[in-house]
């Protein structure tokens, strides 16, 4: 008889790891116990040495789905008097703390879901240890019941029986329940605001009939979800969806739409809609349930609104049990988008979403579970063969990540102004938020303090420093100057060069290329269309676009015509649109006012859009460029005006004139000439690398920045980087879009704090 | 006085300066307290508080539609003192002249100036001018003294603020701004864009009666949202501004959405922002309406419990939130 200790790490909590460890132990006859360290997971086994031997070879090879344990420490150990194996309770410890995603519905309980015989049968919250809320539920750590938005659900006997068995796969499943004990339904038409919520068994069945009854009536109804409310109507009804446009005062943004499973591997009827490539498929199942675009089927009848003027559509699968019963029932694809105002965080509570929405829904389903902080849907867009994320939510948040260094001290990352997502680092990890917005409305900065605060809570770690932007007019830079803490501020585009670093920090030295909207650059000018050279805390400027003006500030992102007017007034171009007054703005700009320079290429694929007879104004920011890659669907190389490269200072520019003329000949149809200006911006960077290639060693090249959310211009661009030699790397776990800033902020500054230390 | 331009000489002491204080100060702004003779004057006080503000303007151009340096001086002044609860009664005036500064644009501003303290009722008591050498000055800059009785019986201080209170304007925001702007850049007149640019004592005069009334404040630099910044800083509270009540003209909105402006953030001369409890506002506005400067006054939002922050809410119920007026603003979208 012999002892072992092991010290178990990673995601080992909320996933039911304990009790995986109970049984392999107990099959194996094997004495000791398994102890919970608020975090990280400790064993003690005695038996004899093969035993002892096939514990260690069957400990990882079928942990629970999802887990993601690994071994910090094993070691032989005492032998200690017991006489049998036992789940010891908690113990409370300054461990590694990892907080868990929200998890989709698992196949057992999808099965019990279904099955009438089941006592949890269409139990619209049905969850075990492998699959239900967390990040959404959790108030506090270590994760149990009493601290999670469950605490006023008591269990009733019998599960509280299963809650309790060791061998029952909801065994210490924190927030389980039935119908008998647990959440319910409430439905309600608006305008009915002053009668009050009532939850219970019955009226759960009829409020989930009264809203499948509602929606095939054609109405609008907010749903309240996992991490949020949905606004729900049919994505085949123009009528419902033009209301729902109209109500919302969103003419033209995408809506997202969610499929019933169905068929052998549940993508039957997005199949019938949508074109799903392998890899697509994977990521529409995968764990995350995350919305991925996907491009329409030519003999797609899904409504002509959801997507104006785009060719793709972004697709989920159901994820919770409620959102099961609803499609199963429908049995057709239902809008299913973020009920929110626009650019604010997803609304999550009853009363609020009652007020808020009252002229937008005409009805709601609440139920009486609290989320305690919201989690958008996450998006991914296959890129290059791979599923890229486009917003980190729900399902993938909080994000971990392993920094390729150790902080000094535990620091907070405040991200950007739009895309809004914040980091907390310490140690050698990083864990990042989901998506909370747009940081110009007053709700999105309630979120913004509320996760900042909770994560520090929950992980056990208080930032010493703050890292914001450098721009001082993002509301994260005005919060991080008002933090009291010590601020290291840094550039815009050094943060997104760093975060692709350090997705991948075995690669130096880089060429990244950051194409994006606009940030403050070094000069003070607004960045958009560099080359940083270097490292991580070490980046170094060596290409850009040739600098135009920007008229008005804000106002760029919605009007694309005034970034088209600064492209064509720069090189003594005249510009005019007949539904625009530009006098007023051409004087303007003559004489600098409310005027800026920028290098952008965000910009460039607002202007060309605009050149090519594109609406001068927008109803969202990236609908212009979005509108241009739409057009790309040939592979064909046309006959494309080359930008010139030349030395600027001590920078490699590429001059965008030629593009003017050739966007706005009437000669060739629209789709040539948005490919050939794809081609062209490709090309572009393309001459830029191989001339700095030319000066200095390039490793591999980045691209980020929010214009590789393009494919059509990403593809074109990784083809001919690769086809001379370079090997070309793109953001993989991160939003390549400002979503990501908040972790390049963490590695920029952190290697300059390293530098120091 | 031969000069058509100022030179150096009209400030050295002799003739020439002497000819101007008279010929065109003492002229125009001529009253039954104003001597010119005598190193100061000597006024008639009864009332036991004494109301006093002192404000220098510095316009550029000199002249603008709506208005110029010298009626906004007067205005500027006896706005500050009618917003603190007083009857505005006597101004001086310090003028500091660039050399090269044509005589009759000079006169035409003086008698602008005179208008202006007429209409408003006060007199230029005292003054002084001096004469600053050719690219030293603006052409012309002014500093003023101005001096009134206290008649408001409220305290109107950010103390009395409270969570509910009613937020009023008395006309349309941005018309200064705007028309001082388009002046400079030589645009070009646009409409009948003008500026605000007036005597607000009428206004405020009319509101002291009500007992509710906590604060007055003329929404100059910065404008609006400055002001509603200044109250939720002093008290703590949050201001929701309700942006489709918010009087603005179509001309200075057209110029503002075309250059990228927020008329919120620019300065009105004629305008008061009043703090009000919410159950006298209604009247309040009623009083306000049937005055000729109040006809486009409104309610524009409330004071609300929760941290200092200026919120906007548009006319979706999406709640923007207004940040404090930067230098330079730059683009942050991304
Ligand atoms: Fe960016
Ligand atoms: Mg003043
Ligand atoms: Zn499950
Ligand atoms: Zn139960």
């Amino acid at each position: 008889m012999q002892a072992d200790y092991w010290l178990i790490g990673g995601q080992v909590q909320g996933v039911g790891f304990r009790p995986y460890i109970y049984r392999l132990a107990t099959e194996l006859c094997l004495l000791g116990w398994v102890k919970n360290l608020s975090g990280q997971v400790e064993i003690h086994v005695q038996g004899t040495e093969t035993q002892l031997h096939t514990f260690a070879t069957q400990l990882l090879k079928h942990p629970p789905p999802l887990a993601k344990p690994f071994i910090l420490q094993h070691t032989a150990c005492a032998l200690v008097a017991v006489n049998s194996f036992s789940i010891a309770s908690s113990l409370q410890t300054q461990a590694d703390i990892h907080v868990p995603p929200d998890y989709f519905i698992c196949d057992d309980c999808l099965h019990e879901l279904h099955n009438p015989c089941d006592r949890h049968y269409h139990y619209p919250f049905i969850n075990c240890t492998q699959c239900g809320a967390r990040y959404t539920l959790i108030q506090r750590l270590p994760y149990d019941r009493a601290d999670t938005s469950m605490a006023n659900f008591p269990l009733c006997a019998d599960c509280q029986a299963e809650y309790d068995n060791p061998s029952n796969r909801r065994f210490h499943a924190q927030p389980l329940a039935c119908p008998a004990c647990g959440v319910g339904l409430c439905f309600r038409e608006a305008q009915t605001a002053t009668t009050p919520f009532i939850y219970n068994a019955r009226q759960t069945a009829t409020a989930l009939s009264a809203c499948v009854q509602a929606l095939q009536a054609g109405k609008i109804v907010a749903i309240k979800g996992i991490g949020g409310y949905h606004l729900l109507c049919l994505a085949r009804s123009d009528t419902a969806i033009q209301r729902l446009r109209t109500r919302k005062a969103r003419p033209d943004k995408p809506l997202a739409v969610m499929f019933p499973i169905h068929g052998k591997d549940g993508l039957t009827f997005i199949r019938q809609q949508l074109q799903v490539s392998p890899v697509a498929a994977r990521c529409l199942s995968s764990p995350v349930r995350p919305i991925v675009l996907l491009p329409r089927r030519t003999d797609c009848n899904l409504s002509a609104f959801l997507a104006p003027q785009l060719n793709e559509i972004g697709a989920m699968l159901p994820y919770s049990p409620l959102h099961h019963l609803l499609l199963t029932a429908l049995a057709e694809p239902i809008v299913a988008t973020s009920a929110n105002l626009s650019g604010e965080p997803v609304l999550t509570d009853n009363q609020l979403v009652e007020q808020r929405l009252q002229t937008v829904a005409d009805a709601f389903l609440h139920h009486n579970r609290e989320i305690i902080r919201p989690a958008d849907d996450s998006v991914m867009r296959v890129i290059h063969q791979q599923p890229r994320p486009l917003r980190i939510g729900r399902g993938l948040a909080p994000l971990e990540l392993t920094l390729p260094f150790r902080l000094p001290y535990p620091v907070l990352a405040v991200g950007a102004q739009l895309k809004n997502t914040i980091a907390l680092a310490w140690e050698q990890r990083v864990v990042m938020s989901p998506h909370i917005g747009d940081l110009g409305t007053a709700r999105s900065i309630d979120v913004f303090n509320q996760i900042i605060n909770d994560l520090q809570r929950l992980y056990a770690v208080s930032a010493t420093a703050v890292i914001c932007d450098a721009h001082p007019q993002y509301a994260s830079s005005r919060w991080a100057k008002q933090s009291g803490l010590p601020v290291h501020s840094v550039y815009h585009h050094h943060a997104h060069a760093s975060a692709i670093a350090g997705e991948f920090p075995q690669a130096l030295p880089w060429l990244v290329f950051t194409w994006d909207g606009v940030g403050l650059g070094q000069d003070g000018t607004l960045w958009g269309g560099d080359a940083l050279y270097g490292q991580a805390g070490a980046w170094q400027r060596v290409a850009r676009m040739r600098p135009f003006s920007l008229l008005g500030g804000d106002k760029v992102g919605r009007e694309p015509y005034r970034s088209a007017a600064g492209l064509c007034w720069e090189v003594g171009l005249p510009f005019s649109v007949a539904t625009i007054d530009s006098d007023l703005l051409y004087h303007a700009w003559q004489k600098r006012l409310n005027c800026v320079t920028t290098t952008s290429v965000g910009r460039l694929f607002d202007a060309a859009a605009v050149l090519i007879g594109f609406s001068p104004v927008v109803s969202y920011e990236g609908q212009a460029p979005m509108f241009l890659e739409s057009l790309c669907c040939s592979q064909i190389s046309h006959d494309i005006p080359m930008l010139p490269l030349s030395r600027v200072g001590d920078l490699w520019e590429s001059d965008w004139s030629p593009l003017l003329p050739y966007l706005q000949t009437t000669q060739s149809s629209q789709q040539i000439r948005a490919e050939g200006f794809h081609q062209a911006m490709a090309q572009a960077l393309l001459q830029q690398a191989l001339k700095i290639r030319t000066e200095k060693t390039v490793g591999q090249i980045g691209l980020t920045g929010g214009v590789f959310q393009n494919r059509y211009l990403t593809e074109l661009v990784i083809a001919q980087l690769n086809a001379v030699g370079f090997e070309v790397f793109l953001p993989t776990q991160l939003p390549c879009n400002d979503g990501g800033m908040s972790f390049g902020q963490i590695i920029e500054a952190g290697n300059r704090l390293l530098e120091r230390v | 006085m031969q000069d058509t331009h100022i030179t150096l000489a009209h400030g050295n002491g002799g003739r020439l300066m002497r000819e101007l204080i008279e010929q065109l100060f003492a002229k125009h702004l001529h009253n039954p307290t104003l001597n010119t003779q005598l190193d100061a004057t000597t006024l008639p006080w009864s009332a036991s508080q004494l109301v006093v503000t002192t404000d220098g303007f510095i316009v550029k151009p000199l002249e603008f539609s709506g208005g110029n340096i010298g009626s906004l001086a007067i205005h500027g002044t006896v706005n500050d003192l009618a917003v603190a609860g007083a009857k505005p009664l006597y101004i001086t005036l310090n003028a500091f002249i660039e050399e090269g500064l044509e005589i009759a644009i000079l006169e035409r501003l003086i008698i602008s100036m005179a208008q202006a303290a007429q209409q408003a009722g006060v007199s230029v008591v005292a003054g002084d001018t001096k004469v600053v050498q050719r690219g030293e000055g603006g052409g012309l800059y002014l500093a003023t003294t101005g001096f009134g009785v206290r008649i408001a019986t409220q305290s109107l201080d950010f103390s009395t603020i409270q969570a509910g209170d009613a937020l009023l304007i008395s006309g349309a925001v941005g018309n200064h701004g705007i028309a001082v702007m388009l002046a400079r850049e030589q645009f070009g007149l646009r409409g009948d864009l003008q500026s605000d640019s007036a005597c607000v004592f009428p206004l405020t005069e009319a509101l002291l009666p009500f007992t509710g009334l906590r604060f007055m404040r003329d929404p100059t630099r910065g404008g609006l949202a400055t002001v509603a910044h200044e109250i939720s800083q002093a008290t703590g509270h949050a201001l929701v501004l309700e942006q489709p009540t918010i009087p603005i003209h179509d001309s200075v909105q057209t110029v503002c959405d075309m250059l990228g402006y927020d008329p919120l953030y620019l300065a009105c001369e004629g305008r008061v922002v009043a703090v009000i409890a919410a159950d006298q506002a209604e009247q309040a506005l009623a009083i306000w309406k049937t005055l000729p400067q109040g006809q486009q006054a409104a309610i524009i939002g409330h004071v609300q419990t929760g941290y200092a922050r200026v919120i906007l809410r548009t006319a979706l119920g999406g709640e923007r939130l207004l940040e404090e007026l930067e230098d330079d603003p730059l683009p942050r979208i991304c």
